[in-house]
């Protein structure tokens, strides 16, 4: 065994997380765990999965399936309530439909995660910390979580279960990630949207925590989990009732003037007949500023990162997050396929990777105002 | 920012065109009353144990903006039932290929929103809920319901479809 | 608590004042009936106007003056100069801190230093909030979203004091990118500080003409200001032990009297809006205390 070790070593030192990478694939992470920390920048890293997993969204059965036949390495579901932040009339899953979801991806060996990204109330905690329990029951393979006292109880009561970060944690610097890693085990943070590269990588060298990219889908111009935009407009925010802009407050209305969209009474925005329209969230919405009308804080856009692919494989980010539990299972299948492709071409060659425009074409079909930006990642949007 | 390329018109075969002339040429009622027969008397089935509470009673339309015609129905706890004119709940308005394209699930609905091409108005959280309920159900199991040759039927222009918009 | 004993808290300048206004102001403060005052620059880390060796002489002035000082830290911390600013904070030696993020909370929980946890920490429920008394939290600022009964269902530790955001326009997102810059079409790396133009933020409303948020850098704000001064008497049986008023260009010295008069019950709930409406830079709202959309503005 250890000749194989040192092999890899000498022909991979340059990039120790290549190296850790490789101690996982062949199955030797704590024989050479010793050897590696000694050259690496911190000791105790975390070693689960494949670099660059590609993490899709679920909101049914039929779109986990989706997500599972087209090359998803894991997906990420929630469960019928305000435990997760996509608490939208008639998704995500119930107990029957979560069994066997977990009992289709596990077949494939492909894995599950449950998002219970919300914050527990007072009067609520009870049923978040259930939703844990049913969670590690069914055997999902992580949690992701944002609330520091269901963290807690995650660590106490299922000691075994692995703990993600969700961006709803709002964890945007390696203090943060490392506060939640040293308190409650957390193996692996997802980022909001609003680093570049550069800072992401500060963080990465910086933690024993595997960190998860957003890499494609709507696209949040606010730090994730500090938004308060849709509780201020309808009273419901993500952080409590598990949904930005909820359908019950939307109204969407043809007009002589256009299609308004309205939250709560509040007009988002109007759009003439050729224009494409957004989510109906505040953040897309256009607005009057000293005389001017204009998308005040951003355009109609999903991100799409599929150009950074090969920066990110460089990183040794562990995974890719797509975004869109409140899609079609369709969505679903078209994204996870282009980005199965991409990812899979980017371990092949990194540096003759290139963005093909048939994939560019075909994320841009499903996207929002079916423009995408680089957002954050690219130091300019900011 | 990268602004991309519309989605591609919608595109027509001469037999759609046909159905569209057919059914342009209904009365409303008429038609949604022969729409709703067939629906209670095939997917239903496959519908009818989904979460409808809250839903029972509600009314909805169907506008199909290119023919132009409008269905309205309500759901009941045996299906789905016709209505004559009413205030509807919700109002769901897109041309009759897309309607189509989304039944067959070759369509992602917030896409066709993001283009203008599928309009919900009225009570939006039913309108999603619906929209999402039916995106729960797997399109396999919708077509168990269908009979043979017309499951058969479906399926080769689900394909001819997808294959289309492959190209 | 009793009213009469709650403590008024001036929160931290949100906005971007020259160095002349903003020493001003706080030479103007120590003479205002508040207990605690709230130091630091919290929303962008590009404003310097004000350096750290500064804030710290004008914390020392203030404590000479009786006041309780804290320094508050970036909420939204990104780079590594962020950090270093912020363990500067943390390793000030003489005045404890408030935390806006986790980052903070941990480098002063591992430091041993006393803090508050800021309202950007989303504490939503006791687990959380008694994890924060156990690792050095000794106030916390509930979430401006936090309807009353929510705080009332929520059993607060002895050893942690409460602050509720009683007054200002209300700070309800942070961004990557700068909402001010980009309306001037300047990148956030060269903003030219654009934000030191709008005292009070820049105006945004819909296009039916309605006023609706603040861009204030890259922090949105409620264009309504959050008041609670009409309802003090509702927090005579919580756990509220402190009123954090959040700064406004003008006025403060003003409001800040009728807040503590009221508590006093100099100027009694039912008088106290029309008092205080005279001294706003806009429409009132209190709809988030009611469990309502924030903008709201609650009868009687």
């Amino acid at each position: 065994m250890i000749p194989i070790m040192d092999e890899v070593f000498n022909a991979r030192n340059d990039n120790y997380y290549h190296l850790r990478r490789a101690c996982v694939d062949m199955g030797q992470g704590d024989l050479c765990l010793a050897r590696f920390t000694r050259h690496s920048v911190f000791s105790g890293v975390a070693m689960a999965g494949t670099l660059l997993e590609l993490i899709c969204p679920a909101g049914s059965l039929p779109a986990l399936k989706a997500a599972i036949d087209h090359g998803a390495d894991g997906v990420y579901l929630g469960l019928k309530d305000n435990t997760n932040a996509r608490n939208f009339s008639g998704l995500n899953f119930d107990n029957k439909s979560l069994a066997e979801g977990i009992r289709y991806a596990h077949n494939k060996h492909r894995k599950v995660l449950m998002a219970l990204n919300t914050y527990p109330q007072p009067a609520t905690l009870a049923r978040w910390q259930q939703a844990v329990d049913t969670a590690a029951s069914a055997g999902v393979d992580a949690i992701i979580l944002a609330d520091p006292g269901l963290m807690a109880y995650a660590n106490k009561t299922h000691p075994e279960l692995r703990l993600h970060l969700s961006v709803q944690g709002s964890a945007t610097n390696y203090e943060a990630i490392n506060f939640y890693h040293e308190h409650f085990g957390i193996q692996r943070a997802v980022i909001p949207r609003v680093l570049s590269l550069p800072q992401v990588e500060n963080v990465i060298r910086n933690t024993p925590v595997e960190i998860e990219l957003f890499g494609f889908g709507g696209l949040c111009v606010m730090v994730e989990g500090r938004c308060l935009l849709s509780s201020y407009a309808c009273g419901d925010s993500p952080n409590t009732f598990g949904a930005c802009s909820p359908g019950h407050a939307v109204r969407w209305q043809q007009t002589p003037k256009g299609m308004e969209t309205r939250l709560n009474g509040v007009l988002i925005d109007r759009y003439a007949d050729n224009e494409k329209a957004g989510y109906p969230t505040l953040c897309k919405g256009r607005f009057e500023v000293q005389g001017e009308t204009y998308y005040a804080l951003e355009e109609p856009t999903s991100l799409n990162t599929l150009e950074l692919l090969p920066e990110m494989h460089r990183l040794g980010i562990a995974a890719i997050k797509i975004e869109g539990r409140q899609r079609s299972p369709a969505y679903v299948a078209q994204v996870t396929q282009v980005w199965r492709a991409a990812i899979d071409a980017v371990k092949n060659n990194a540096e003759h990777f290139r963005a093909q425009p048939g994939w560019l074409a075909q994320l841009d079909k499903v996207s929002e105002g079916s423009m995408h930006t680089l957002g954050a990642y690219y130091r300019p949007w900011k | 920012m990268i602004a991309t390329n519309n989605l591609p018109a919608t595109q027509q075969s001469t037999v759609s065109v046909a159905i569209k002339k057919m059914l342009g040429r209904l009365p409303a009622y008429p038609a949604t009353q022969a729409f709703v027969t067939a629906f209670n008397l095939t997917v239903w089935k496959k519908l009818k144990d989904l979460d409808w509470d809250g839903l029972y009673g509600k009314s909805f339309s169907v506008v199909i903006k290119d023919l132009p015609m409008a269905m309205y129905f309500s759901v009941t706890e045996k299906g789905l039932r016709a209505l004559k004119t009413t205030q509807p709940d919700v109002v769901f308005t897109a041309t009759f290929m897309d309607l189509i394209r989304l039944a067959l699930r070759l369509e992602d609905p917030d896409a066709l929103f993001f283009n203008r091409r599928l309009l919900i108005e009225g009570n939006t959280d039913i309108g999603l809920r619906v929209k999402n309920m039916l995106d729960g159900v797997e399109f396999e199991t919708l077509l168990e319901s269908f009979p043979g040759m017309f499951g058969k039927a479906v399926m080769f222009a689900r394909k001819k479809l997808q294959h289309r918009r492959a190209q | 608590m009793l009213m009469q004993n709650i403590k008024l808290s001036l929160g931290p300048l949100l906005y971007y004042w020259s160095r002349d206004t903003t020493l001003e102001f706080y030479t103007q403060a120590a003479n205002w009936p508040v207990d605690v005052m709230y130091l630091g620059e919290t929303v962008c880390s590009r404003r310097h106007e004000l350096r750290f060796d500064d804030w710290m002489n004008i914390a020392q002035q203030l404590t000479d003056a009786g006041k309780e000082v804290v320094l508050s830290t970036l909420t939204l911390i990104e780079s590594e100069s962020d950090l270093k600013a912020l363990r500067k904070i943390v390793d000030n030696k003489k005045f404890s801190v408030e935390a806006n993020d986790m980052g903070a909370v941990h480098l002063l929980s591992k430091a041993g230093v006393p803090f508050v946890a800021g309202p950007a920490l989303n504490i939503y429920n006791p687990d959380t909030l008694a994890l924060m008394a156990s690792i050095g939290a000794v106030r916390w600022v509930p979430p401006v979203e936090m309807p009353r009964t929510m705080l009332m269902s929520m059993p607060v530790p002895d050893n942690i004091q409460t602050e509720i955001f009683a007054f200002g326009r209300l700070p309800l997102a942070f961004s990557a990118r700068c909402f001010t810059a980009r309306h001037f079409n300047l990148q956030k790396d060269d903003c030219q500080f654009r934000c030191i133009e709008h005292a009070d933020g820049l105006d945004l409303n819909t296009r039916e003409g309605e006023a609706f948020l603040v861009m204030n850098g890259i922090q949105t704000q409620s264009a309504s200001v959050h008041t609670l001064a009409h309802r003090l008497d509702e927090l005579n049986d919580t756990s509220v032990t402190h009123l954090r008023l959040s700064p406004q260009s003008q006025n403060m010295a003003a409001i800040i009297k009728i807040f503590r008069d009221t508590l006093d019950e100099k100027i009694s709930t039912r008088e106290v809006k029309a008092k205080l409406d005279t001294c706003l830079i806009a429409a009132s709202c209190d709809g988030y205390w009611l469990g309502k959309p924030g903008l709201s503005m609650g009868a009687g």
